[in-house]
Order: C-alpha cells, then sequence, then structure tokens
C-alpha cells in the first residue's frame, strides 16, 4: 500500500447528512484525517455510529457540503470509481455483515478477491496469519451462521485489516467482544498506522480506548448539534 | 352568555361540526345526507387510489425487470466484469441449478412422454395422421410445454432459493456492509445468477425435451403402437422442424431462464424492511409464474 500523502485521506467538509435517509443530526459537520491519523468518535447509539461511517463512505446523500476521501468527492463519482474507492477501505460493522451464500473464509476475503488481482493463496496466507493474531485457531471454513459472536468478532477484525486497506472505519470490536482480542486490535491499529492508513474508531464510551489514549490522535463526539471536538486534557 | 338552541334542528348543527360525517349512526339522520355522498365519493377516491398504487408498483417492478435486463446484458459483456468473485458466484450458482435439477427435470420429461407425447402417437396414429406425429410433438411439447415446465421447475428449485436468499440479505443488512466496501450487489449477485439461470433453462430445457420425447416413443413401442426404429422416430420429428424452430426453441428456454432469474434475483434485493418470508415469498413466486407465462405467451403471439 502506497501511503497519501497529497492530502487530507479522508475530510468531510461542513458535510450535512440527510436526516431523513441517516438519522444523523442535520448539522455542518468538518473533519480532516491525514495519513497516520487515528480519530476517536464517541457516539453512544450504535445505529448512528453506523451511518457515520457509512457517510465517510459515501453512502449517505448529504444536504450540503462534502466529504472526500483521498481527495475525490464521493459525490462526483460514478459507480465504478465510488466502488473502486471503497474497496480501499477496512470496515468493522455492527450491523449483519456475513453472507450467508459463500463459506466464512471465502467471506473474509470477499472485498479483496473482488477488488484485486492478488493470488488466492497470498491472500490465504496473509488472512491466516491475521486469525492466528486475533486469537482464531485457523482460517474458519464454516457458514458464518455456524460461528460463536467472539469468534465472528475476530473474523471481523482478520477482514478489515486484510488487504492494507487505506482507511478504517472501526465500530469498536472490543467492546462485547473478546477481552483477549484487546491486545492484538491495539497492535494492528498501530501496524495499520504505520504503514499509513487512516482509522476512525467508533466507541460508545471513552473508557475503551482509554489505553490506546497516547496513540489517538484526536477525540471527537457525535451529539445533537453535529460533531463536536472533545478535549484529552 | 350562551344562547341555547331552541330547536332540535339547531342543536344537530351546532354539533355536525364536531362530528364524523361517516358515522353509521348519523348517516341515518335528516340532516346529514350529504355525509353519505361524501363517503361513497371518498371510498370511490380510496378504491381508486389503491388501483393506482397497485398499477403504478406493478409497472414499478416491471421498469426495473427491463432496465436491470439491459444491465445483465451490458455487463456480462465487459471483460472487467467478470472478476474472481463474480465467476465463482456464476459457477456456483450453475453447477446448484444444474445437478440439483438435473432428476427432477429428467423425471417431468419422463412423465410428460408418458402422460402426452404417447398419447399424441396413440390418437394420430388411430386417426390416420401419423405423418403429423413429428410437426405436433414439436410445436406443442418441445416449443410450449417443455418452457412452461422448466421455468417452472427453476422458479420452485432456485428462483424462490434466491428470492430468499437475497431478501434476506437486503433486509438483514448484508447488501448495504458489501455495498459499504465497494461490493456491488448487482455485479457480484444479480448479473452472475441471472446468466447461470439463463444457462440452465437452456440445458435442462434441451434434457426435458429429449427426456419426453424418448419416454414418448418408448411407451408407444412397448404398447405395440408404433414399430419404426427410435431413429426413425427422432428423423421424423427433426424433420418436421422448420429453420426457425431451430432458433426460436433454444431462445425460449434461454429467455425463460434468463427472467426467472432476473425475476427471483430482483424480487430479493428489492425487499425493504417491511417485508419477511411471508411476503416475500408468495410475491417471488406469483411474479415468476407471471413471468413465465407471459414469455411464453409472447413467443406464441408473434411466430
Amino acid at each position: 500500500m502506497d501511503t497519501y500523502t497529497a492530502g487530507p485521506l479522508l475530510e468531510l467538509n461542513k458535510a450535512v447528512p440527510s436526516f431523513e435517509e441517516s438519522g444523523l443530526p442535520p448539522r455542518p459537520m468538518s473533519l480532516r484525517l491525514m495519513a497516520g491519523d487515528c480519530f476517536v468518535v464517541e457516539e453512544r447509539d450504535p445505529q448512528r455510529a453506523t451511518m457515520f461511517a457509512d457517510m465517510c463512505s459515501g453512502l449517505v446523500p448529504l444536504d450540503a457540503g462534502q466529504v472526500s476521501f483521498m481527495g475525490l468527492d464521493w459525490t462526483e463519482m460514478k459507480d465504478r470509481q465510488l466502488n473502486a474507492l471503497r474497496g480501499r477501505i477496512g470496515r468493522i460493522a455492527r450491523r449483519p455483515s456475513w453472507p450467508g451464500f459463500v463459506p466464512m473464509h471465502l467471506a473474509i476475503m470477499l472485498q479483496q478477491l473482488h477488488h484485486t488481482t492478488r493470488t488466492q493463496d497470498d491472500l490465504l496466507a496473509e488472512a491466516a496469519r491475521l486469525a492466528a493474531s486475533f486469537g482464531l485457531p485457523g482460517l474458519p471454513t464454516q457458514a458464518p451462521d455456524r460461528m460463536s459472536d467472539a469468534d465472528l468478532c475476530r473474523a471481523g477484525c482478520v477482514r478489515a485489516f486484510l488487504g492494507r486497506p487505506h482507511l478504517l472505519l472501526l465500530e469498536d470490536p472490543l467492546e462485547g467482544g473478546p477481552q483477549e482480542l484487546a491486545n492484538p486490535f491495539l497492535e494492528a491499529l498501530t501496524e495499520a498506522r504505520d504503514r499509513g492508513a487512516g482509522i476512525i474508531w467508533l466507541v460508545r464510551n471513552a473508557a475503551v480506548w482509554q489505553r490506546y489514549r497516547t496513540g489517538v490522535t484526536a477525540t471527537w463526539r457525535l451529539a445533537d448539534d453535529g460533531l463536536v471536538a472533545v478535549r484529552m486534557g | 352568555m350562551t344562547e341555547k338552541p331552541e330547536t332540535p334542528q339547531a342543536e344537530l348543527s351546532s354539533t355536525e361540526d364536531m362530528q364524523d360525517p361517516n358515522d353509521p349512526i348519523l348517516a341515518g339522520r335528516p340532516g346529514v345526507s350529504h355525509g353519505r355522498f361524501d363517503s361513497l365519493l371518498g371510498w370511490s377516491c380510496n378504491r381508486l387510489g389503491w388501483i393506482g398504487w397497485l398499477t403504478r408498483r406493478q409497472a414499478r417492478f416491471l421498469l426495473i425487470m427491463l432496465g436491470a435486463s439491459w444491465g445483465v446484458i451490458y455487463e456480462s459483456l465487459r471483460a472487467h466484469s467478470w472478476r474472481r468473485t463474480v465467476r465463482y458466484e456464476f459457477i456456483s450458482t450453475m453447477n446448484d441449478i444444474i445437478r440439483g435439477g438435473f432428476v427432477a427435470t429428467l423425471f417431468a420429461g419422463v412423465l410428460t412422454g408418458v402422460a402426452a407425447v404417447s398419447q399424441v402417437i396413440y390418437w394420430l396414429g388411430l386417426t390416420g395422421l401419423a405423418t403429423m406425429t413429428g410437426s405436433i410433438l414439436i410445436n406443442v411439447v418441445v416449443r410450449e410445454i417443455a418452457p412452461i415446465l422448466v421455468g417452472m421447475l427453476l422458479l420452485g428449485r432456485n428462483g424462490m432459493l434466491s428470492t430468499t436468499e437475497l431478501g434476506l440479505l437486503t433486509i438483514g443488512g448484508e447488501v448495504r456492509s458489501m455495498q459499504a466496501v465497494g461490493v456491488d450487489p448487482f455485479l457480484l449477485l444479480v448479473m452472475p445468477r441471472t446468466l447461470a439461470f439463463t444457462v440452465a433453462g437452456f440445458t435442462l430445457g434441451i434434457l426435458f425435451s429429449f427426456a419426453s420425447l424418448v419416454t414418448g416413443y418408448v411407451m408407444s413401442r412397448l404398447t405395440g403402437v408404433i414399430s419404426s426404429p427410435v431413429w426413425t422416430f427422432l428423423d421424423s420429428v427433426v424433420t418436421a422442424m422448420s429453420g426457425m424452430d431451430y432458433a426460436i426453441i433454444p431462445l425460449k428456454f434461454i429467455t425463460v431462464g434468463f427472467v426467472v432469474g432476473l425475476g427471483g434475483c430482483l424480487t430479493g434485493l428489492t425487499a425493504t424492511r417491511h417485508d419477511t418470508l411471508r411476503s416475500l415469498l408468495p410475491r417471488g413466486f406469483s411474479r415468476g409464474m407471471l413471468i413465465v407465462m407471459v414469455v411464453s405467451v409472447l413467443f406464441s403471439l408473434d411466430l
């Protein structure tokens, strides 16, 4: 992955999300995430957190303003470009995201298989390495509905970090996830930042990210009056 | 000080504003005869509105079908669309349909051979019209019955499965999650599945036709209705086919497979969060049946 250095990796420029489509507060939101940055965004409502991540991915229509990723405005791109660009985003989502029509190992690699020409062996090797680091005994091959919640959470981390994405939109896997996931997750976070990925970590409360406090670039809160910067103190 | 109404009529008019004009009790009173007319008008408007809503709803799906048909054809001709994931989905769906439907199609073909083909051979032979056997079998069994029965088998076995699968993915939010990482559900699911149905429609249609004709011949031979060898019988069927039949019959199988696959996928993909399997499955089945019948009738009308 080449580090993007031409400007902010993700920029929300007075973006006003459509309330009808997203339920997000229809207030101007501004944010500039540079390569290697890690922003924590606090939001208690998981649905609104998912919608905020969707907004960063250009999935939520805007009433005003713009959202750009790697210098490209989401609204000015055609479908093919949009999808190619979204292929560079790694996500951990709270909503169901495991398609039941493929086995788990293919579901983990689906995004990479779809967007890249990397060999399957290469992807399998990287996925297996990540699976081991997140505490899975190997790359799971059964159907998603046969896996425990904890293992699905680990598999979600493997999928998000696989393929060295430029941007990571992470809806906190630590809250409600297995306790032993914290260390490998924070290590993967640091590793991703070191190679130039930008990270938005959506958490429900401040307690979750305190261990990583020194690594966090900025903290925000998604309130009814928009995106508010929080002093880290 | 408020004046009390002096007459019962005045009392009625003063309270009229607060009462529902559609109230069936009030409707019987002499002073509110307008209400009955209004309620009839309102009822008519509601019904008209409902018919309009239903028409728009049906037309919407037709328009989606037309647009998506073009989308599938257009995307399938672009080499860039055939990514690994799309190829995987195409091959796995095609295997599911053809392998899974092989025995059922063969069985349906055998039953049709026993019930229809052998009867046609018997009655035409009895009435001295044996020379028309090939022509009638081609026009009735292969051109008309086979596409409908194969379409129904495709719909029941795999079309409904696609509707359910894609409907649950849409309702559950997995489709949105795919979009969030740039995986287009149309490209990944709709296009390869529709094309797999298309190939399977042709394959199973030919299999069905062959099984029914051979079974019809075997039954007729066993009962002594015909004594010619199987090659002569098949030759009479092939000779009865016009040049147009060679194009129309495969085209009909292909079209039936295409529309059943596309209809099933789109019904699932257009599900809303208000939908459940109870609403999705009957809708998918009725749409699928309608599509198969419409395709069959359209081909019969023109040619």
